[in-house]
C-alpha cells in the first residue's frame, strides 16, 4: 500500500512540475510581452515629456508671450501674491509672506 | 516406523527450500522498486532544478537587458533638473541606407522612393545605385516615412538605429553639463565627471538646478553684459542650508549640441574655474573671524584710524575719503573701510585668520561635482599680506568658494558642500563656527543694503529682506594692477532666516552713461548714468533685478508655507 502511495506521490510531483513549468513559461511570456510594451510606452512617454519640456520652456513661453499676450502677462510683485487657505467650506485669503517683516 | 519419520523430515526440508526461494524473489522485486524510485527521484531532482531555474529566469532576463543597454557603446543616462525637466538626453534615430548590390529592380525601387521622398535628387540616387556600394538615403527618418519605407519590403533597404546626445536647453547649462566626444566619452562638465555613472545608470541623474531660475538669471546677465559692456559674468544661486545649487551661470557660454572644440580662454567657467581677487567681500570673512575668536563685538570702537597706511612701501588707502576716522566694527563693514579691516585683521593674527579661511574652504581647491574647478594662487602669508588679505587684496579664490564661505557664516556655522547632483540622503552637517557669528554678521549685511552709508542700496528689493556685501577689485596682471575691474555682490536673503545666497560677478564692466537707475528707497528717484565703476553701481543693480525676477518663484516654490 505504501509503495502505491510513493509511486502516486512521484507521479503527482512529476505532473505538478510539468504543470508549474508550463504555467511559468506562459507567465514568463506574458511578463516579457508586458515588459516590452512598458518599454515602448516608456520611450513614448519620455519623448512626449521632452516635447512638453521644449514647448513649455521659459524661452518658448516668452516667445508665445510676445506673440499673443504682449500686455496681459506681467511680472508679479511678491507683495501681490496671496495665500489661499481652505478651512472646511470657508476660503480665507491672506497675505503671502516670504519674510517675517 | 523409522522410515516414516525420515520422510517427514524430507518434506520439512522442501518447505524450507521453497520458503527461501520465495524470499529471494521478494528481494529482487524490492530492488527493482528502489531502482525505479531512484530513477524517478533523479527525474524529480532534475525537474526541481529546472523549476528553480525557471523561477530565477526573471532576474536573468533583467540582467541581460542591462547588459544589452550598457553594451551599446553610445548609451548614456539622461540628466534632468530638480523638477524632472530634461537637460541632456540620449535619443535614438533611424538612418535608412541602401545596399546597392541587393537591389533587384532598380526602376521599381526608385518609383517607390519617389512616392515617399518626392523632393530627393533622384539623379544622384541613380548614380549611387550604379556604384554598387552602400549609401545613406535618409538620416534621422521620421516615424511615418520609416513605416512607409519598411512596408516596401525591399531587402536592399537597411535601417540603422543610432543614438544621439541632445541638450534641449542649448546654452543654458553648457558650463554645468559640459560636452561629450564622438566616442560617447565626457570631455567636460558633469558629462566628464559622471562619465562612468552615466554609462551604467539605468535611471536619469537628477541635478539640483532649476531650469526656469537658470533661464531668468542667464537672461538678466546677458542683458546687463550688454549694458555694462562686460567681458563676461557669472552668477551662483545656492541654498545656504544644504549647499544645493539652484543655478550656476557663466557667460559667455556655448551650445553643446554643436560639439565644437572650445579653446578660447574667455569661455572659462567664471563661477568655478576662474580664480580672482574679489576685494571687499573678504572684509566679511575678516569680521566673522574676529567674531568667531570673540576678539571684538559689532559695537567695538576703532578710534583715530588713519586715512592711509604703508606696508612694504605700498600704500593702503580708503577707497572713500569721507569715511570717518572713528568707526565701530559694524560700521567698518557697512562703509567697507580698508584701514579698519586691516586693524581687525591684525587683531586676529596671521595664523588664526589663515585657519579661519581654511575652515571656510577659501584657500585650497574645492572638491566639486565638475572638474573645472580653479585652484587659488598660493598666498605667501606675512605681516603685509595679512593686512592686504583682510580687505581682500592679494588673496585669490573662486566665486564658488566665496559662496561656500558666506553660506557657512550665515547659516549658523554649519559646514556645507556645494553640490550640483541631488542626493537622496540628508548628510549630517558639521558645525564649524559658533552660531553667534551668524547672529552678529546678518544684521550688518542687511544694513549694507538698507542704510544710506551702505554700498548696496540698489539691491533693496522689497519683500525679500536682502543683505549682502559688495566687492570691487582691480584685475592683476604682470605683478601689478590694471584699471579693469572684477565687481562682485554677494547677497543673502531673507536675512532673518537665511535660505538663499546669490553671487553676481561682472568681469571687466564699464560705466554706462545712459543707463537709468531706479532708487529702491521709496523716493522714486531716478539717476541717469553710472557715477562710478564699482560693484555698488553694477553688480548690485544686476542682483536686484535678478532677485526681483526669481524671488516669487523661490518664495512660493522653495519656501515652506506655514
Amino acid at each position: 500500500m505504501s509503495k502505491f502511495f510513493v509511486v502516486l506521490l512521484i507521479f503527482f510531483l512529476i505532473l505538478s512540475t510539468a504543470l508549474v513549468k508550463n504555467s511559468t513559461k506562459r507567465v514568463d511570456d506574458e511578463i516579457f510581452v508586458l515588459k516590452e510594451n512598458i518599454r515602448s510606452l516608456k520611450k513614448d512617454f519620455e519623448n512626449i515629456v521632452l516635447e512638453n519640456n521644449y514647448l513649455s520652456s521659459s524661452e518658448k513661453l516668452l516667445e508665445f508671450q510676445n506673440l499673443y499676450f504682449d500686455k496681459e502677462l506681467v511680472k508679479k510683485n511678491i507683495q501681490e501674491i496671496k495665500k489661499i487657505n481652505r478651512n472646511f467650506d470657508k476660503i480665507e485669503i491672506s497675505q503671502f509672506n516670504f519674510v517675517n517683516e | 516406523m523409522n522410515n516414516r519419520n525420515s520422510k517427514i523430515i524430507i518434506e520439512d526440508d522442501q518447505n524450507d527450500f521453497l520458503y527461501q526461494k520465495d524470499k529471494s524473489k521478494l528481494d529482487i522485486s524490492f530492488n527493482r522498486i528502489s531502482f525505479i524510485f531512484f530513477i524517478f527521484f533523479i527525474i524529480f531532482v532534475i525537474y526541481s532544478i529546472h523549476l528553480i531555474h525557471l523561477g530565477s529566469r526573471n532576474s536573468e532576463i533583467k540582467l541581460n537587458d542591462d547588459k544589452k543597454l550598457t553594451s551599446n557603446t553610445l548609451y548614456r543616462a539622461d540628466i534632468i533638473d530638480r523638477n524632472g525637466k530634461y537637460l541632456s538626453k540620449t535619443v535614438s534615430s533611424i538612418d535608412i541606407g541602401i545596399s546597392s548590390q541587393k537591389v533587384i529592380d532598380k526602376k521599381k525601387l526608385i518609383i517607390n522612393l519617389k512616392y515617399i521622398f518626392p523632393k530627393k535628387d533622384y539623379k544622384k540616387i541613380e548614380s549611387q545605385l550604379k556604384n554598387k556600394k552602400f549609401f545613406y538615403l535618409e538620416k534621422k527618418i521620421s516615424e511615418e516615412n520609416y513605416e512607409k519605407i519598411m512596408k516596401l519590403g525591399d531587402k536592399s533597404i537597411q535601417p540603422e538605429e543610432k543614438l544621439t546626445r541632445i541638450y534641449p536647453e542649448k546654452n543654458l547649462f553648457s558650463h554645468i553639463l559640459g560636452q561629450i566626444d564622438d566616442n560617447n566619452n565626457g570631455i567636460s562638465g558633469l558629462e566628464k565627471s559622471l562619465d562612468k555613472n552615466l554609462k551604467i545608470s539605468q535611471n536619469p541623474i537628477r541635478l539640483t538646478v532649476d531650469t526656469d531660475i537658470q533661464f531668468l538669471i542667464r537672461n538678466e546677465l546677458l542683458k546687463f553684459n550688454k549694458i555694462f559692456d562686460t567681458k563676461g559674468s557669472a552668477a551662483i544661486l545656492m541654498d545656504v542650508n544644504n549647499g544645493e545649487i539652484l543655478s550656476l551661470v557663466s557667460l559667455p557660454d556655448f551650445n553643446p549640441n554643436k560639439r565644437e572644440e572650445i579653446s578660447d580662454i574667455n569661455y572659462i567657467n567664471r563661477a568655478t574655474k576662474g580664480v580672482y581677487e574679489f576685494g571687499s567681500i573678504f572684509k566679511t570673512f575678516t569680521l566673522a573671524a574676529a567674531f568667531d575668536e570673540e576678539i571684538i563685538e559689532p559695537d567695538t570702537q576703532f578710534i583715530d584710524l588713519p586715512k592711509s597706511l604703508t606696508c612694504s612701501g605700498f600704500p593702503i588707502r580708503e577707497y572713500d575719503n569721507k569715511i570717518p576716522s572713528s568707526l565701530t566694527a559694524e560700521q567698518i563693514l557697512i562703509r567697507s573701510g580698508n584701514i579698519g579691516s586691516v586693524r581687525i585683521g591684525q587683531k586676529i593674527g596671521e595664523e588664526k585668520f589663515k585657519l579661519f579661511l581654511s575652515k571656510l574652504g577659501i584657500l585650497g581647491q574645492l572638491n566639486f561635482d565638475i572638474e573645472e574647478v580653479g585652484r587659488p594662487i598660493d598666498f605667501n602669508w606675512g605681516k603685509c599680506p595679512l593686512a592686504t588679505a583682510s580687505f581682500g587684496h592679494g588673496i585669490t579664490t573662486t566665486l564658488l568658494q566665496v559662496v561656500k564661505g558666506y553660506s557657512i557664516i550665515v547659516n549658523g556655522g554649519f559646514n556645507i558642500e556645494p553640490t550640483l547632483v541631488k542626493k537622496d540622503k540628508n548628510i549630517k552637517k558639521e558645525k564649524i563656527l559658533d552660531e553667534s557669528v551668524s547672529k552678529k554678521i546678518l544684521p550688518i549685511l542687511r544694513k549694507i543694503v538698507t542704510s544710506i552709508e551702505g554700498t548696496a542700496n540698489l539691491a533693496n528689493v522689497k519683500g525679500y529682506e536682502i543683505g549682502g556685501k559688495t566687492g570691487t577689485a582691480n584685475k592683476s596682471f604682470d605683478g601689478g594692477y590694471s584699471n579693469k575691474k572684477i565687481n562682485t555682490f554677494i547677497s543673502i536673503f531673507p536675512t532673518k532666516n537665511p535660505k538663499f545666497i546669490l553671487a553676481v560677478m561682472l568681469d571687466e564692466p564699464e560705466i554706462n552713461k545712459d543707463y537709468i537707475y531706479n532708487y529702491r528707497d521709496g523716493s522714486n528717484f531716478k539717476l541717469k548714468g553710472s557715477p562710478r565703476n564699482t560693484a555698488g553701481w553694477n553688480s548690485v543693480e544686476v542682483s536686484g533685478h535678478i532677485i526681483e525676477k526669481i524671488g516669487p518663484i523661490l518664495a512660493t516654490k522653495y519656501s515652506e508655507i506655514e
